[in-house]
């Protein structure tokens, strides 16, 4: 039907059978990141025995929303698609994409997709073996609406995720190590998306203004919608920040791989 | 072992020589660490926001406690952690080779190799947040507990290299440790957290006995703090402790050597 689009299926199949390689890497981290939420449980239980609610959420929905937020790690999170796009440019890798007829940001999305549809698979097994501990503090709203805006923001949120990681890898366009950037930005993507508490916690002047940055539409977003803490209006006004947000990364991440081409010298056959 | 001393005083003097090398980088590194120090304290401030204890912490004895487990985090990860990080990798490479001709342990060779600076200039923060924490708690420690905190900090530094060396080991057997070393990180987790916020016996055994990472700050932190009482298995844990994890890693580690069968995948 699209014979443009069936290189990318290639790359897709192709991504999809080299993560598998690493199943047992994704589970064993799948398994620790329940680790991770026992952390969340016992730190958030100690806090809600000090206090009733804490930001108008009982302790239910604060894990609820923890809960979540691991799920989407897995599910929409760039895990080192940065450090392989700077690898590939490093190495000379990308000369090859220089000559044929593929565009290199469908390429390594469609690997990016493929490597995300088997960490989000993996992540449901610890999911489902804890799920006689966690069962009983799940607790979504049940509206429809939540679904139907939820879901396109989950794949806005992976669209964010992998455009921000394939701009810190065309930084390599320019500097020779980007390690210590990304990790920069891994901090402030675990604060401003929402991993390490959710951002209606801070003061509302404070998170007004982290939600006109990119950062809460990686992750917090989404959660915030399945797990009641947006309105519908609020998360549609959101999701049309996300848009934008998509746009203007899709574009930055463009201009960076033209800008960076013209610096690129390819040696060697 | 002065042999050894000599050996690592070698690569401690390579590793500054090229820290200077390359300082731009040695910046970026120093400010990754301390963001995420930052990343902690905002959490406790956060939480602090909303409620008045943590578990009977008030919220300066949290940032003591958080601090502690941060001095002994910067420790390992200027000591330690590019080294073991590395051999992960070199592992999967075949470049571990390099290692098994040097003339010493290999455990030794391979997890001391790297110094990082950064690491250990963030550790000189993380001794301002205890001072500054302990400052509000109006705290005056006397001389044998600032050495018993220090001897505790170096116990608890034991710990954590033995069981980061554990969790890299793990690929001798997996075809690849990427991203196993964040399992290290998501134990190191608990150590910011009271002993009094793990209630029931599960919760307790595994987490407060089993994987000693919270008696690692919270022996030290108590120490400072004077939340001993009677409880004189919290000065005897940590060393404990560390014997045994030490004893383990070094185990776990010449087990996963056995494997080793150069460059593989």
């Amino acid at each position: 039907m699209f014979p443009a689009l069936e290189k990318y299926r290639q790359a897709f199949l192709v991504g999809l059978q080299s993560n598998l390689v690493y199943r047992w890497n994704f589970a064993i981290r799948g398994f620790f990141s329940l680790f991770h939420l026992a952390v969340v449980f016992i730190l958030w239980g100690a806090a809600f025995e000090g206090a009733g609610n804490i930001g108008g959420f009982d302790l239910r929905q604060t894990l609820t929303y923890f809960i979540t937020i691991l799920a989407l790690q897995f599910l929409v999170s760039a895990f080192n698609e940065d450090y392989q796009i700077s690898e590939e440019i490093r190495n000379g890798l990308i000369n090859q994409f220089l000559l044929k007829p593929i565009n290199y940001f469908a390429y390594r999305f469609s690997i990016f997709v493929a490597a995300r549809l088997v960490s989000g698979s993996l992540i449901l097994i610890p999911l489902l073996v804890a799920l006689p501990v966690i069962g009983e503090y799940l607790t979504f709203p049940l509206e429809p609406w939540r679904l139907a805006v939820g879901l396109p923001a989950v794949l806005l949120s992976a669209l964010i995720q992998f455009c921000i990681a394939y701009c810190f890898g065309m930084l390599t366009f320019w500097f020779l190590e980007i390690q210590g950037f990304v990790i920069l930005s891994l901090a402030i993507e675990a604060v401003l998306g929402g991993q390490i508490f959710p951002l209606d916690l801070m003061s509302p002047d404070v998170f007004a203004a982290s939600m006109l940055l990119p950062y809460p539409y990686q992750m917090y977003f989404p959660a915030a919608i399945f797990t009641g803490r947006f309105g519908f209006e609020e998360s549609l006004w959101c999701l049309g920040i996300q848009a934008c947000w998509v746009g203007i990364l899709l574009t930055v991440g463009h201009g960076l791989w033209l800008r960076g081409l013209r610096r690129h010298t390819a040696v060697g056959g | 072992m002065l042999y050894y001393l000599r050996i690592w005083l070698a690569s401690a003097r390579y590793s500054v020589t090229r820290t200077l090398m390359f300082r731009g980088d040695f910046i970026v590194w120093s400010l990754v660490e301390l963001f995420w120090m930052t990343v902690n304290l905002l959490l406790v401030s956060v939480i602090y926001r909303h409620t008045d204890s943590i578990a009977g912490w008030n919220q300066y004895e949290m940032m003591l406690l958080v601090g502690t487990s941060m001095l002994i985090q910067r420790f390992l990860m200027g000591f330690f952690w590019s080294s073991i990080f590395e051999m992960g990798r070199n592992v999967r490479t075949g470049n571990f080779d390099f290692f098994l001709a040097q003339p010493g342990n290999v455990m030794f060779m391979a997890t001391t190799r790297k110094l990082d600076p950064d690491g250990l200039v963030n550790a000189v923060i993380a001794v301002g947040v205890i001072v500054y924490a302990a400052g509000k708690l109006n705290l005056q420690p006397g001389v044998s507990d600032i050495l018993l905190y220090a001897a505790m900090v170096g116990c608890g530094l034991v710990i954590h290299y033995s069981v980061l060396v554990i969790s890299i080991s793990l690929v001798f057997w997996l075809t690849s440790a990427q991203g196993v070393e964040g399992t290290y990180f998501t134990l190191t987790e608990f150590s910011r957290l009271p002993r009094e916020a793990f209630k029931g016996v599960v919760s307790q055994m595994l987490f407060v006995w089993l994987l000693p990472v919270v008696v690692v700050s919270n022996a030290p932190a108590r120490v400072l703090i004077g939340r001993f009482g009677e409880d004189w298995h919290w000065v005897a844990g940590p060393f404990l402790f560390a014997a045994l994890w030490f004893a383990l890693a070094v185990f776990v580690f010449h087990r996963g050597l056995r494997r080793y069968s150069s460059a593989s995948s």
